[in-house]
């Protein structure tokens, strides 16, 4: 593979060109790199390598794995800001094709890891080396959707980020099968899954990085032409990435989606205990594993309805939405569990996290509303932090609170009624900064080519 | 060109539908 095939020129799209095409190529990608949201499903083999059916005194514990995926979500997000330029320059292709070499290499890395039992090995290949592929695989296709859909945005933006979703519902499953395949009196199978999940990845991404292509510029639509007179909060100017970070909108954006995210990630995290300590009794681990998949549908499908629904709603409204019914939904979930109702509990949780997903895929379109479409993949990095920080402070609140409460004599059914209604006042300040938003003043619009 | 994009959207899709199905299937226990 030469260099050149990868640049920007030679993804320039031919005329006649169905753009229809880039959304799957979007899609090979977030699909792979949602495995992160599965990762999960090795943490209890990790720890059992050395005793195989059991964690013996040599074996790594829980608590040093699970830095793995939270090193990974660090330099998904540090990796997102700090070449969220660079994306934008080289174009989708070439950041596809890195996005691969990391990820995928961030599995090999670890399986060496493993093999020698080194945990820094794991924390430097999935961590640091795939959580970069994370952050430049998520960004990478974004711009280019939001220019071959001007007309739906929200909707094209939608169907990739729904693909990071959906990654964790292909991993998990494909996770357990491989590692029961692989598995041998002397090996739990995880280092060969490692092995073969790097493969298949890096295959399955090599999809994306040879179907993508880019518009020609100035591209439209046939037949579609941009309003006339554009809606509010819809700018038809452009503002750069070292502008737009220093407006107030930027960090309004960012309260959102730090907002949003926090009040959703705490929850699927600990989603399995919560449920089976609020219905104790009634609900057997094997449920309560039933119930993380359908948080995990809905955070899927979320991600493309509501994105979707934004085309035509508008980005504020949808977001205030999220917030309002969010506020609705947490503050009433207890009472849900009081009542004993597991099925209203769980078509709240439901709703909650389809919103969760909602803001995830939503905020591209909002960011190119306000900022224009000149260095959104750019701007969509930096603001992707704000999902690092709430990837911190989501499960520090639910699981602190909830051990504090249990730690003061609160029995363990009631011991989350107060995290929700801190949920609740964390989507309050969402609300107000979305109440808040306003377009950006024409001083810092970039007056140069927008190409 | 149809063709070719009959081939990306299924060979994206089927994996999805197939992660899917079997999410599906887990969380059916908790009804159960």
């Amino acid at each position: 593979m030469t260099s050149s095939f990868l640049d920007r020129e030679h993804t320039l799209a031919p005329p006649g060109f169905n753009r229809f095409l880039v959304p799957p190529a979007a899609l090979a990608v977030h699909l792979s790199i949602g495995q992160a949201y599965a990762f999960s499903t090795f943490n209890l083999p990790l720890t059992k390598l050395i005793g195989i059916g059991h964690s013996t005194p040599g074996d790594w514990d829980l608590k040093q794995v699970g830095w793995i995926f939270s090193i990974a979500i660090v330099f998904l997000g540090a990796a997102a800001a700090v070449f969220g330029r660079w994306v934008e320059r080289v174009g989708p292709r070439k950041s596809m094709f890195t996005a691969a070499l990391c990820f995928s290499g961030g599995f090999l890395v670890s399986a060496i890891g493993i093999h020698l039992h080194q945990l820094w090995l794991l924390y430097l290949g999935y961590g640091v080396l795939g959580g970069c592929g994370l952050g430049i695989g998520y960004i990478s296709p974004v711009s280019t959707l939001i220019k071959w859909f001007p007309d739906r945005p929200g909707m094209a933006t939608g169907m990739a980020i729904m693909g990071f979703g959906g990654g964790a519902l292909i991993a998990a499953p494909l996770s357990v099968m491989l590692m029961d395949h692989f598995k041998t009196p002397a090996s739990n199978g995880v280092l060969e899954t490692f092995v073969t999940m790097g493969v298949i990845y890096f295959m399955f991404m090599m999809i994306g990085v040879y179907s993508v292509r880019v518009p020609p510029p100035d591209w439209k639509p046939a037949g579609w032409s941009a309003p006339a007179k554009p809606k509010q909060l819809v700018t038809s100017a452009n503002v750069a990435v070292e502008m737009a970070w220093r407006t107030p909108q930027f960090w309004l954006l960012w309260g959102v989606l730090c907002m949003n995210v926090t009040a959703g990630i705490g929850v699927l995290g600990q989603a399995s205990p919560m449920i089976q300590e609020i219905f104790s009794g009634r609900v057997a681990p094997a449920a309560a594993a039933g119930f993380v998949g359908l948080l995990s549908l809905f955070n899927m499908a979320g991600r493309f309805f509501w994105a979707s629904t934004s085309d035509y709603l508008g980005r504020r409204n949808t977001y205030m939405v999220f917030f309002l019914l969010g506020i609705l939904l947490y503050s009433t979930v207890p009472t849900f569990g009081h009542l004993g109702s597991i099925g209203l509990f769980v078509a709240a949780f439901c709703i909650i996290l389809s919103m969760y997903g909602g803001g995830f895929a939503t905020i591209p379109a909002y960011l190119r509303d306000i900022f224009g479409t000149y260095q959104v993949g750019a701007i969509h990095g930096r603001l992707l932090t704000a999902w690092s920080v709430a990837g911190v402070l989501g499960p520090v609140l639910v699981n602190y609170i909830r051990q504090y409460q249990i730690d003061h004599g609160v029995p363990k059914a009631q011991a989350y009624s107060i995290t929700m209604y801190i949920m609740c006042g964390l989507l309050l300040i969402g609300f107000l900064c979305n109440f808040a938003m306003r377009p950006v003043s024409d001083k810092h619009h970039h007056r140069g080519s927008s190409t | 060109m149809n063709a070719r994009l009959v081939t990306l959207w299924l060979a994206v899709g089927f994996p999805l539908l197939w992660g899917v199905m079997k999410t599906l299937q887990n969380a059916m226990k908790l009804f159960h």
